[in-house]
């Protein structure tokens, strides 16, 4: 009976979404929104008396900064990489909105838990640190990828290749994968005990210790929700600190 | 026994019952733009009801009318592959967003900040430097009270010691007053002993020469008198 009730979806219509319009889907939605909302907290922010102490949109908005600025910047590139703030405090907000979605109700679905922006931020975020290498290092910047400095000439064959595939594809691949298959999971996890608690109570059955069975998945749902706000703080802030090495590595070779 | 024969030829899509009675409908014709190729033709056969009644069948395009969150059926690429639409709009966004973050939102929002951090740190140093100031004045002030309580004390030690030299002197004069009157009254009480012992020596050495006179007849010589009356005395 409970088999009977309990059909999971096809995978594509827990992630993909009728066009609201020729186009453009829920995710792009999401994608537009994030943009908006991310720009509406700045704007606001922007408008306050920035001579006293801040507080509300103006405290959010500078918490963020120092946020990046202290928690990943100063951390990972130093002071010379502050002027990367502006650009990490735009991915960091980017992808937190983007993965927010998967717990709001009516929207329940984070935007990242679909390949298009985690793919596009990842090579984004790939051009741009090979930009900087090559800017900060010029054409050495080529061989410091695959031999980095100080590596015995005995093991630059081996390191050779392991850096090489690390440094251009592993890099882009795992940021790309990381995020997606984190907030997918997440998505069907949750949809994964909605469908059940929902199963259990709506079950055409005579056992009727069945229903009250689901409180278990419906508490797991609501501890995973729980779990997904944590979770989609977590992949942003991931995703912006590996940029931040990423980024001072290619800067600074040494490093 | 009806059959259903679909042809599905460029974006038209055809569904023909077929009966042995020789009824032949066509029910619906829809777009099928998602069909592999133009050319493309394909017919197929499935098995359907008996009797003569009108069946109806309709088709919709793929997803029209479906509840939000229902699937865009088996056309649609797999789970993983990114779709453009959703490439432009979330890049698009992004850079949109990045691009007024770094020009135009950030550099507002830290103007505000580094302004205010400056306001405070120079507050700050403000307060560090009156806090220096007041302890150099409670510094000086120590330093003057110090100086000040030497110089009572001095001030305190000269007074003393005027004070005890004063008190010396006096006590020395009224000493020596004391010292003069009772010599004075000592010279005086020695006259006046000195005196009564004449007049006890003159009524002495009197009765003692009447007496010698009444006895021996004659008057003893007056010396004589004064040496017995002086011994007498002075035992």
């Amino acid at each position: 009976m409970i088999a009977e009730s309990f059909k999971f979806p096809e995978i594509n219509s827990i992630l993909r979404w009728r066009d609201l319009f020729s186009s453009f889907n829920k995710i792009a939605l999401i994608a537009v929104a994030a943009a908006v909302i991310g720009s509406l907290i700045f704007i606001l922010a922007g408008r306050k008396d920035a001579s006293v102490a801040p507080k509300g949109v103006r405290n959010l908005a500078e918490t963020s900064v120092e946020f990046i600025e202290n928690g990943i910047v100063m951390q990972t590139m130093g002071k010379e990489g502050l002027g990367w703030t502006p650009f990490l405090l735009s991915l960091f907000l980017f992808i937190y909105l983007c993965n927010v979605p998967g717990i709001i109700p009516f929207l329940q679905m984070p935007a990242t838990a679909r390949m298009a922006i985690p793919v596009f931020l990842s090579l984004l975020v790939w051009v741009i640190y090979m930009g900087v290498g090559f800017k900060h290092q010029g054409i050495k910047y080529l061989t410091h990828t695959i031999w980095p400095p100080g590596v015995p000439t005995a093991l630059k064959p081996l390191v050779g290749v392991i850096e090489l595939i690390s440094n251009y594809f592993v890099r882009p691949f795992s940021l790309t994968v990381r995020l997606f298959a984190n907030m997918l999971a997440g998505h069907i996890l949750l949809v994964t005990f909605a469908l059940l608690t929902n199963s259990l109570v709506t079950a055409q059955t005579q056992q009727f210790m069945l229903k009250p069975m689901a409180i278990l998945p419906f508490f797991m749902l609501v501890f995973l929700t729980a779990f997904e706000v944590l979770v989609a703080f977590l992949q942003a802030y991931i995703f912006t600190i590996l940029t931040a090495v990423y980024i001072g590595g290619s800067a600074h070779p040494e490093h | 026994m009806h059959s259903a024969v679909v042809h599905l030829q460029g974006s038209s899509l055809q569904v023909h019952l077929v009966s042995s009675t020789d009824t032949t409908t066509t029910v619906a014709t829809a777009d099928t733009s998602a069909a592999p190729t133009a050319a493309a033709s394909t017919e197929t056969t499935v098995a359907g009801t008996t009797g003569t009644e009108p069946i109806v069948v309709t088709a919709e395009p793929l997803g029209a009318g479906a509840p939000e969150g229902e699937a865009l059926v088996s056309k649609d690429p797999g789970p993983i592959v990114p779709e453009v639409k959703e490439l432009l709009w979330g890049g698009g966004s992004f850079v949109v967003f990045a691009l007024l973050m770094r020009f135009v939102l950030f550099p507002k929002v830290k103007k505000g900040m580094d302004a205010r951090y400056n306001s405070i740190q120079q507050s700050h140093e403000s307060a560090d430097a009156e806090r220096s100031g007041a302890r150099a004045e409670v510094a000086a002030y120590e330093a003057q009270l110090v100086a000040i309580k030497a110089e009572a004390a001095k001030v305190v030690e000269a007074a003393r010691a005027t004070l005890e030299a004063e008190r010396g002197a006096k006590l020395a004069e009224v000493n020596a007053g004391i010292a003069e009157r009772r010599a004075a009254a000592n010279a005086q009480a020695e006259a006046a002993r000195a005196a009564a012992r004449d007049q006890i020596h003159a009524a002495v050495s009197d009765v003692a020469g009447r007496a010698g006179e009444l006895a021996t007849g004659r008057r003893p010589a007056a010396d004589v008198v004064d040496r017995v009356v002086n011994e007498v005395m002075a035992r």
